[in-house]
């Protein structure tokens, strides 16, 4: 155990290197920079905005739009001008986003119910998503208007009913149900909800398999390329625990770069996706369809996360034995990135279970899909898919683990390379 | 002075190339025994066998009464290998090196600091081992390794090109250093191209070509043996 110990540390020291350090330290600073700057765009978005309003009205009925705009947060700002024209070229000079050009006679057409035309001007400065708030949400104020409008003609012409029942005469309650739990509410707003609840795992575990899977590949490249190897096979010491300390030094380092680098990433994201404690009413039907991880929920999930750790790890240290220097290492990780990324995107668009069977044995061979079907199965109550998911990567790991305890007691960790159709022999 | 080191019939492939054809030579106790060669003679896979580093595809080695394919973990107790294009990990200090490699064989950790003080003696970089190993020059890692090989007193150093790569100044102090540790009672099993090396240092010689022993001895009685005025001479008389 000293001996290992004594491994362990050193890998330890020689991975987390100040370049390391300073690195991702750099880039959570960077995420977090981004996501401060976002979360100012957003609340500048959300604070009041200014329109340009060019009234040629002046209509009871066009100040009642403008008091309704003033109450949607909107800062109005009359434009005078001499046609709507002028307004408009007026307002290209300046700094607003939107102009409304309200027309003559638009008080007399509505009350006579004859559509007049609101021209709605946007001017687009940028492609930020938050800065096409504005003309979406005068769009929804002028269909509001339209409501409101419209309601009060047919409460006049058709007395005996209300609009809401001619206006849409087939109604519906939406229901959600999930195995022996249901619930009413909206299921993309469920879906969406949980989706964003959810969206950090795949992501994380990514982030993990692949810094660990780097980690161990350049930890035994490096062996190589700095001629310790040798040396190091020579000593006192198991050479399973030599392959344990690398990867389990690499599974530590490569959690701990994943997580500094979640916790940036966090932050960059919480910029666009804002609060979620926003949505009580979506989040009362998450908590009534069980949509929620318990503790028991999130041992089996951290189960499977482990185990498809210890799998990446276990294929990596293989991976690594072909390299024979750092830049060699470097592309050794692409069978692993394809292996996280098969998985990733088909768990996000796609659904294993309606798949054909060769192309479902297919992902369900491969141990990283596991843990990325894992949060459906277990919000799905699928829990023998969990464990089988489980019970797989586990015995995948064990032959990976033999393969590699294999390959670093004989000669095949020295010559084994990744040379098609020749070996390298040293004499 | 007792054998140390047996190696019988000792021969190892590459696939369809035969590197080592059935080599044996024994080493005794504070012994140099060297191994020389051109390239590709099989000196390398003769040492990287005994180091444990190659299976043998046939034959026996043995270490102080212990078979290296029943025991290989005795073997790597008791031996201390140095190859010749080593390396040390370049993040680490000198001296953090050397306890690193100490407390692989230290029992306690007084033990691992007397091997880290004779490594230091050894290597005789001062003030230097508190620097990264990667601002080191050639010479001086090659002198920390030394440090390193010798430090822990094995049974048997196995040292393959030791002086490579350095100097006139620094091969020789490596040279007096291997001598001294040799008369200090451990054996050596060295590999090199320099003759001349080969002669300072080594009891006795073993020439080798295309994976076979052609002929071994002391260096003085290869000599005698072959009417040659020195060892370049003697290895390419054997070779006719």
């Amino acid at each position: 155990m000293k001996k290992f110990r004594n491994l362990f540390f050193k890998e330890v020291k020689e991975l987390l290197s100040k370049q390391l350090i300073v690195s991702l330290l750099l880039m959570m600073g960077m995420f977090y920079f981004i996501g401060q700057m976002t979360r100012k765009e957003a609340a500048r978005a959300a604070a009041a905005q200014k329109i340009s309003v060019f009234d040629l009205d002046k209509s009871a009925l066009s100040a009642q739009l403008l008091t309704g705009l003033q109450t949607m947060n909107f800062k109005i700002e009359a434009v005078t001008a001499a046609t709507a024209q002028a307004a408009v070229e007026a307002g290209r000079a300046g700094d607003t986003n939107l102009l409304v050009v309200i027309p003559e006679g638009f008080g007399e057409s509505v009350r006579r119910m004859e559509p007049k035309v609101v021209e709605t001007y946007s001017y687009l400065r940028n492609f930020s998503i938050i800065g096409a708030r504005t003309s979406a949400i005068v769009k929804g104020f002028l269909e509001a208007i339209n409501k409101v409008l419209s309601d009060d003609f047919l409460k006049a012409r058709v007395p005996e009913t209300t609009p809401e029942a001619i206006k849409s005469p087939i109604k519906s309650r939406d229901f959600i149900i999930i195995k022996s739990r249901m619930a009413e509410g909206s299921a993309s707003a469920v879906t969406g909800f949980v989706t964003s609840q959810t969206v950090f795992i795949p992501v994380i575990l990514m982030m993990i398999i692949l810094y660990s899977s780097q980690m161990v590949i350049s930890a035994i490249a490096m062996e190589k390329q700095n001629k310790t190897l040798e040396t190091l096979l020579t000593v006192p010491i198991p050479r399973t625990s030599i392959v344990a300390a690398k990867m389990l030094a690499s599974g530590f380092v490569g959690l701990l770069s994943a997580v500094i680098y979640m916790v940036g990433f966090r932050s960059y994201m919480s910029g666009f996706t804002g609060d979620m404690a926003q949505m009580p009413g979506v989040s009362q039907v998450v908590q009534k369809l069980g949509l929620t991880l318990n503790a028991n929920a999130l041992v089996i999930l951290g189960a499977s996360l482990f185990f498809a750790i210890l799998c990446a790890l276990a294929m990596a240290t293989i991976l690594g034995v072909l390299a024979e220097d750092f830049r060699s290492a470097q592309s050794l990780v692409m069978p692993m990135l394809i292996l996280i990324m098969i998985p990733y995107f088909v768990s996000m668009f796609a659904d294993v279970k309606t798949m054909s069977l060769p192309v479902k044995l297919f992902i369900l061979a491969i141990p990283f899909s596991h843990p990325f079907l894992a949060m459906q199965n277990i919000y799905l109550e699928n829990y023998r898919a969990v464990a089988f998911g489980v019970l797989y990567m586990a015995a995948f790991f064990g032959v990976m683990v033999y393969v590699a305890g294999r390959i670093f007691s004989t000669d095949k960790v020295l010559t084994m390379k990744l040379r098609w159709g020749k070996k390298k022999i040293v004499l | 002075m007792g054998v140390i080191l047996k190696v019988e019939g000792l021969k190892k492939s590459y696939g369809a190339v035969e590197a080592v054809k059935g080599i044996s030579f024994s080493v005794d106790e504070g012994e140099i025994f060297a191994l020389i060669g051109p390239n590709g003679a099989g000196k390398t896979t003769t040492l990287r066998i005994v180091a444990t580093l190659l299976t043998a595809t046939a034959g026996t080695v043995t270490l102080m009464g212990h078979d290296l394919r029943k025991s290989p973990d005795k073997f790597r107790e008791n031996i201390s290998y140095l190859p010749e294009e080593a390396g040390a990990y370049r993040n680490l200090k000198g001296r953090d090196y050397l306890k690193f490699m100490a407390n692989f064989y230290a029992e306690k950790p007084d033990e691992a600091a007397g091997f880290v003080k004779r490594a230091e003696d050894i290597a005789g970089l001062g003030e230097r081992l508190g620097s990264k190993v990667g601002t080191y020059s050639k010479g001086m890692v090659r002198k920390l390794l030394l440090g390193r090989a010798l430090m822990t007193r094995p049974s048997l150093a196995i040292l393959d090109e030791p002086t490579s790569g350095l100097d006139v100044i620094n091969s020789l102090e490596v040279r007096e250093i291997i001598k001294r540790f040799a008369k200090e009672g451990i054996s050596v099993l060295l590999s090199s191209h320099n003759m001349l090396e080969i002669e300072f240092l080594s009891d006795r010689v073993a020439l080798i070509d295309k994976g076979r022993i052609l002929d071994s001895g002391t260096a003085q009685g290869l000599k005698d043996k072959y009417q040659a005025p020195n060892l370049e001479n003697v290895f390419r008389s054997a070779l006719r």
